[in-house]
């Protein structure tokens, strides 16, 4: 039965099972068995857990009326149970139906009548009232959510509908949702607001049902077992919250004698009483007496030390009336002063765990403190002092298992976390720490971890002396491995001759693989931090002298990084790696960290570049980039290809630096044509980004239009003119080609078109009829065109070429010219 | 409230797995309730294997403690509560209730009724104390007037039938599972009405009630100037009523003589129907005063069928019974001891034993001892570094003994000598009490210095008594008063007063 996925493996297997169960219990013979009980409980299991249950599964209708038949204690005919059996299945079917009404929330809606008469009279108590409350809490959520009152449903012992008690459309209403017996607090505050939406106020008739059937609930509650009771307030005060006309008080009459018991799940009930009601249950004195007790259970000798640990921590969640701290932070309660606390304040006799939720409380205690006048004795300041020494000069002990340092240093990181900010403690807790390193270099690990966890604030000083610490001794004891892990920690740029001295008196003692490990990470530590001096040297003795081939290996790249790499390249090169490593051998994620760091990286273009407008005089045709950055970038190198080799190869260009919002001057790329064809340019760029990383990127390419080809002729010394123009439009025949093409105008005419498009290339100009151009196309071509008698909307060119491959090119531009405007 | 799965696990250090599971239950409908309420941050519960080594392992109980192992030993990974998340194939399982507890390690979890990311606060989850309770109910069982491992297997042999009883569907319906134990025998009788649940059954025969007080005394003892020494009085009243009825009433009395030390910190059982607020209110928590409650402290109460704790108290006596003096000096090779005790005249000069264990930690075995006693015998017992000092069962008339004298320690070996973490150097106690240590949750760190350990019969420190007024039964028949009273020592310490030594904040109220 505990594995149901492997033995129902769907819901109609679940069903067959519950059926076959059910058939066995018919067969029993009339006389008593143990087999009827376990019968029951298992086809219940086998329905609520296989998925079955429900007013289509055959087994779902058998089972339900003999459990509440059972139940009922009413007679089920044919000796089917016999007398003195009657009462212990009684209780069975109970226990049953609660578990299915908690699978299937308000099913028993329907029953309530029912069952508050049961407990009326002989029933059992504990398994009636169990189920009664389940019930009733169920049915009280899901009415209010459709907005519905109980109607008659705890006085009617007859079920209203035709349908049996059962109630599936309550089911349904419930989404089949399941609803929590006991919900956790914030959870429940949030569906407050859900709720009183929905909320319908109870007619006084049904509000002094309900009320009755409470007090019925509670009266008797003192005759179920104490775990019981703590399962039945749970339910009726989280069921009553914040019903109109359901005063808390009536759950007073039964604080008194919880509040005296020492078991913890009635004070927990309490508790969540007190979360559920707060002020409208507890008073003021009232919230005091419950954190007396809470304070007295939390260290009563006689309660087992998991008892106290748990009212430690309901002490420091307390559900005040008035909290004032944030929620969901631990935090001493208001009333809980230092006289109350006194009782629970750590020492060292107490074990690991109690230990630290008392230093918890003493931390608090001593946040608190902070302003209050000095003179006060003893200072729970100074206590707690005292308190950190202990823990660390256990920890210091030869022999002591690793569990004594762990504590010493949880307890440390406690403290930091609660008393940041107040030097007092931090201070001596900081020497403390250097001073545990000195006897007990071994705890290297945990100081590691330590720093890691801690805030700067602490970190940076307690890096500067336990850094003290390590290279104020000469290194060559059996510790030195562990000063090389603490080292390769705490060394940085400070104190760096210190240091250095340190590691080559240490070099000479490095004699195994491990130990030269250990100095290189501090080595690498070091050029991280950018020291350099002294380091060259000892890089060159390490690659030198290590015994171990590895190691030299080691030494030597670090030396030659120091000795090619600047500075900030360095320290990334050394950096964590950005790659997870493969391996988790060290050596692996180390060097995945310099093919980070030293290879190129393929990365999304940071820049962008567009051609910028065309103007530019000279020998060459230039193209005009104006480049762009998304982020700071340095050392920019842009490389093209010209596809087709239409052109001589194109240099790379260069910028020193480009960063997003500040202008960068346009880049001239000049283009060697082969021939004046149009082309496609390929970009690379290659680039340094801040954090010293090389990355290449493959730009969008760019086009290089027929236009931007375009160059005039240089001026003849005779100037220029007509005759300039006549001789070299005789001159493209006949080797060249003549056409003529009809250009639309827009609505500029032709003196704007020309002005904007062919300027500089006019060699004769009679505005605003008629114009001529030459164009020099290189590497060695021309082009030139007679624009005469323009119309309205177009004019007719002449033109001549001396590269006939270049008149459809000719063509498509002047025909495009207009829609360029 | 409800329960997803319980498990028993012994351990067992120096196997393999260094531990077996020797009984886990799971609960199918809870746990199909938890994969709805729990959603996308479900996480199912483990087979036994995986669960069994994720547990020990958290809870510091595997034997390989030898590396730093960050998932334990970080010092940010706080627990301050026996409710963990175990790291079971990359998911996390939380809360697990857990604890140990002579050898047995009792887990479960608890159902949340809502997503577990984030986590809800502990206190807001009713399975919690629920799941304690049936873990304290599981270990009340196995280990009442249990005696041997056969014992004990029998019991595991048991829990199944008892669990289907006591827990069918995994809410725990009576912590008590000797009731339920009882209540498998049905076929008994056709049980009559308004019978309470912690009752399975009713008493016919004479009626008789017996009451028995036993108190604990404590104490830390320093002899130093700023520190003061503590004591304090621990009881427990245990009452067994045979009466018959289903639900006889019964009022019962704690007395005090005149002098006598009032009673605080009371915690009652719950089958007490009223408690005056007097005895709520009296706690230790407060300074004492004259107008503190002293009696009579009335109990009124329907008893249970079998023996119960009618109630724990803790008093504040104004002397020690044992006034205790132990200077220690470490002199080149050999450490020199002097301890005076005196028994305060107020006190029942008539033992049923008394002996001072004066252990040495972190030394080696002892060699050579030389000692003077006023009073008493020496047992020495080399290897364990360890003198226990027999004092018997009278104090001579003078009331105060004395013990001086040397020890020699050969070389320390490792492993076999005892190791303290306190007794570090000169620290050192004497103890009235022998040395073992129950309780042992987590790794514990076994105390050391001077312990006594005495018991006296028929007496209380507090002057707390009970006798044959103490009792009003309304029902039929007079029964039969019986009461009993004891005094026994519980760590009771006295420090070295020649070297620092661990205190509470208490001891520094002066």
């Amino acid at each position: 039965m505990e594995y149901p996925a492997q033995l129902w493996p769907d819901v109609s297997a679940a069903e067959v099972a519950a059926t076959s169960l059910l058939d066995t219990l018919v067969l029993l013979p009339p006389r008593p068995s143990a087999l009827r009980r376990p019968l029951l409980l298992a086809a219940t299991t086998a329905l609520a857990a296989g998925g079955s249950l429900g007013p289509t599964s055959g087994a779902s209708c058998r089972l339900l009326p003999l459990l509440l038949g059972l139940a009922a204690g009413s007679d089920l005919g044919r000796g089917f149970v016999p007398a003195s059996e009657q009462r212990p299945l009684q209780a069975t079917a109970c226990e049953c139906l609660r578990e299915l009404e908690s699978c299937k929330p308000g099913l028993l809606g329907g029953s309530l009548g029912l069952l508050r008469g049961l407990l009326g009279q002989e029933g059992p108590v504990q398994p009636l009232s169990l189920l009664l409350a389940l019930a009733l809490r169920n049915t009280l959520v899901l009415q209010s959510r459709v907005g519905a009152g109980l109607g008659g449903l705890l006085t009617d012992k007859v079920p209203p509908t035709g349908g049996g008690p059962w109630d599936w459309t309550l089911v349904e209403e419930g989404d089949g949702r399941l609803q929590p017996q006991a919900p956790s607090w914030p959870a429940a505050e949030e569906g407050e607001g859900e709720r009183s939406l929905t909320a319908r106020e109870h007619s006084p008739e049904e509000a002094r049902e309900l009320r009755a059937a409470v007090i019925q609930l509670l009266d008797t509650s003192y005759l179920l077992t104490p775990v019981a009771q703590a399962q039945l307030l749970w339910l009726l005060g989280w069921a009553l919250r914040g019903l109109q006309g359901q005063p808390p008080a009536l759950f007073k009459p039964q604080l008194v004698r919880l509040l005296g018991t020492a078991q913890l799940t009635l004070l927990h009930a309490v508790l969540a009483l007190k979360a559920a009601f707060g002020e409208a249950l507890f008073t003021a004195q009232d919230e005091a007496l419950l954190l007396r007790r809470l304070t007295l259970a939390a260290q009563h000798p006689a309660l087992p030390p998991p008892t106290h640990l748990f009212y430690l921590h309901c002490l420091l969640s307390f559900p005040e009336n008035w909290p004032l701290g944030p929620e969901g932070e631990e935090a001493a309660p208001l009333l809980l002063g230092p006289q109350l606390c006194r009782g629970l304040l750590p020492s060292l006799l107490h074990d690991p765990m109690a230990l630290l939720a008392r230093l918890h409380l003493l931390c608090l205690l001593c946040a608190e403190d902070e302003e209050e006048e000095k003179g006060q004795l003893p200072s729970p300041r100074h206590y707690l002092e005292e308190l950190l020494a202990g823990l660390r000069q256990r920890a210091a002990l030869d022999e002591g298992p690793r569990a004594l340092a762990t504590v010493c240093f949880q307890a440390s990181y406690l403290v930091t976390r609660c008393l940041a900010g107040q030097p007092t403690v931090l201070t001596p807790l900081i020497h403390g720490l250097a001073q545990l390193y000195r006897v007990r270099p071994m705890l290297a690990s945990h100081f590691v971890d330590f720093l890691d966890q801690v805030d700067s604030e602490l970190r940076e000083p307690l890096k500067v002396v336990l850094r003290q610490e390590v290279v104020s001794r000469p290194g060559r004891d059996e510790a030195l491995c562990w000063h090389l892990k603490m080292l390769a920690k705490v060394a940085d740029g400070d104190a760096q001759s210190a240091t250095l001295n340190f590691l080559q008196a240490a070099a000479a003692h490095c004699t195994n693989w491990d130990l030269q490990q250990g100095l290189l990470r501090v080595c690498r530590a070091l050029l991280r931090a950018g020291v350099r001096g002294g380091l060259v040297d000892l890089l060159q003795v390490l690659a030198r002298q290590l015994e171990d081939p590895d190691g030299r290996d080691h030494a030597r790249l670090y030396y030659i990084l120091l000795a090619h790499l600047a500075g900030p390249k360095l320290g990334v090169a050394l950096g964590p790696s950005l790659a997870p490593p493969a391996l988790a051998s060290s050596l692996v994620a180390e060097n995945q960290g310099f093919v980070a760091a030293l290879m190129v990286q393929e990365a999304p273009a940071l820049v962008r570049l567009s051609v910028g407008s065309h103007g530019v005089k000279g020998p060459l045709p230039v193209l005009k980039l104006q480049p762009e950055a998304l982020e700071p970038i340095y050392s920019l190198e842009l490389r093209f290809r010209v596809e087709g080799q239409l052109y001589a190869p194109l240099e790379a260009v260069h910028v020193p630096c480009l960063c997003p919002g500040r202008p960068a001057r346009p880049l001239l790329l000049p283009l060697q044509p082969r021939c004046p064809a149009p082309a496609r340019l390929d970009v690379h760029a290659l680039y340094t980004t801040s954090t010293g990383l090389t990355c290449h990127a493959h730009l969008p390419p760019l086009f290089v239009n027929f236009a931007d080809l375009f160059l005039p002729f240089p001026k003849p010394p005779g100037g220029a003119g007509l005759g300039f123009f006549e001789e070299l439009w005789d001159s493209c025949l006949p080797e060249g080609a003549e056409s003529r093409v009809w250009c639309p105008l827009g609505p500029q005419g032709l003196e704007g078109l020309v002005s904007h498009h062919l300027e500089p290339f006019v060699v004769v100009a009679q505005p605003p009829t008629s114009y001529y151009v030459a164009i020099h196309l290189p590497p060695n071509s021309k082009l030139l065109l007679r624009l005469e008698a323009a119309l309205a909307d177009g004019v007719p060119v002449a033109l001549r070429t001396d590269d006939w491959a270049v008149l459809p090119l000719a063509g498509d531009y002047l025909r495009g010219l207009a829609a360029a405007l | 409230m409800a329960q997803r799965a319980v498990w028993l696990i012994s351990h067992e250090p120096g196997t393999p797995l260094c531990g077996t599971v020797r009984f886990s239950r799971r609960y199918p409908t809870v746990e199909k309730r938890a994969r709805v309420f729990n959603g996308a941050s479900y996480v199912p519960i483990p087979e036994d294997g995986p669960f069994l080594k994720a547990l020990l392992f958290e809870l510091r109980l595997l034997d390989d403690d030898k590396d730093f192992v960050e998932s334990r030993d970080s010092c940010s990974r706080i627990n301050k509560t026996s409710i963990y998340g175990l790291l079971i194939g990359g998911e996390e399982l939380w809360p697990v209730v857990a604890f140990l507890k002579n050898d047995i390690i009792y887990a479960c979890v608890p159902l949340v009724e809502q997503t577990l990311s984030p986590r809800p606060p502990l206190i807001s989850v009713s399975g919690v104390s629920q799941g304690f309770e049936f873990l304290f109910g599981i270990q009340d069982f196995l280990y009442s007037g249990q005696k041997n491992d056969s014992e004990l297997n029998t019991k595991l042999s048991q829990l199944p039938d008892l669990l289907l009883q006591a827990c069918p569907f995994g809410t725990l319906l009576d912590a008590n599972l000797k009731n339920s134990l009882d209540n498998t025998n049905f076929a008994s009788v056709t049980q009559p009405q308004k019978q309470p649940a912690w009752k399975t059954g009713t008493y016919k025969g004479k009626p008789q009630v017996s009451i028995s007080i036993t108190e604990k005394v404590k104490s830390m003892q320093y002899d130093k100037q700023g520190i003061a020494d503590t004591w304090q009085v621990v009881g427990t009243v245990t009452c067994k009523c045979d009466l018959e009825g289903i639900m006889p009433n019964v009022t019962i009395s704690l007395n005090l003589p005149t002098n006598g030390s009032p009673l605080q910190d009371i915690l009652v059982h719950p089958c007490v129907t009223s408690l005056d607020s007097a005895i709520l209110t009296s706690s230790s928590i407060d300074a004492m005063d004259d107008s503190a409650f002293s009696g009579p402290y009335k109990f009124p109460l329907t008893p249970p069928l079998e023996s119960f704790n009618l109630c724990y108290y803790t008093s504040q006596v104004p002397v020690p019974p044992i006034l205790g003096f132990y200077q220690l000096k470490e002199e080149e090779v050999q450490l020199r001891i002097t301890i005076n005790l005196k028994l305060h005249e107020s006190v029942k000069n008539n033992f049923e034993f008394c002996e001072a264990h004066i252990p040495f930690y972190n030394r080696g075995p002892i060699t050579h001892l030389e000692y003077k006693t006023s009073f008493g015998q020496l047992e020495v017992f080399r290897e364990k570094s360890l003198l226990i000092w027999i004092i018997g069962q009278k104090f001579p008339k003078s009331m105060e003994i004395s013990l001086s004298g040397t020890v020699t320690f050969g070389a320390k070996s490792h492993e076999k000598q005892p190791f303290d973490p306190i007794c570090i150097g000169e620290t050192a106690y004497l103890k009235g009490h022998p040395g073992h240590y129950t309780a042992t949750w987590t790794t514990e760190c076994a105390m050391s210095s001077e312990k006594l350990h005495f018991r006296i019969l028929d007496y209380t420190l507090t002057g707390c008594y009970a006798d044959q007024h103490s009792v009003q039964v309304f029902a039929s028949g007079k029964p039969k008063i019986s009461a009993y009273r004891k005094l026994i020592s519980s760590d009771y310490y006295i420090w070295n007063s020649k070297a620092p030594a661990p205190v509470t904040y208490g001891s520094l109220l002066l």
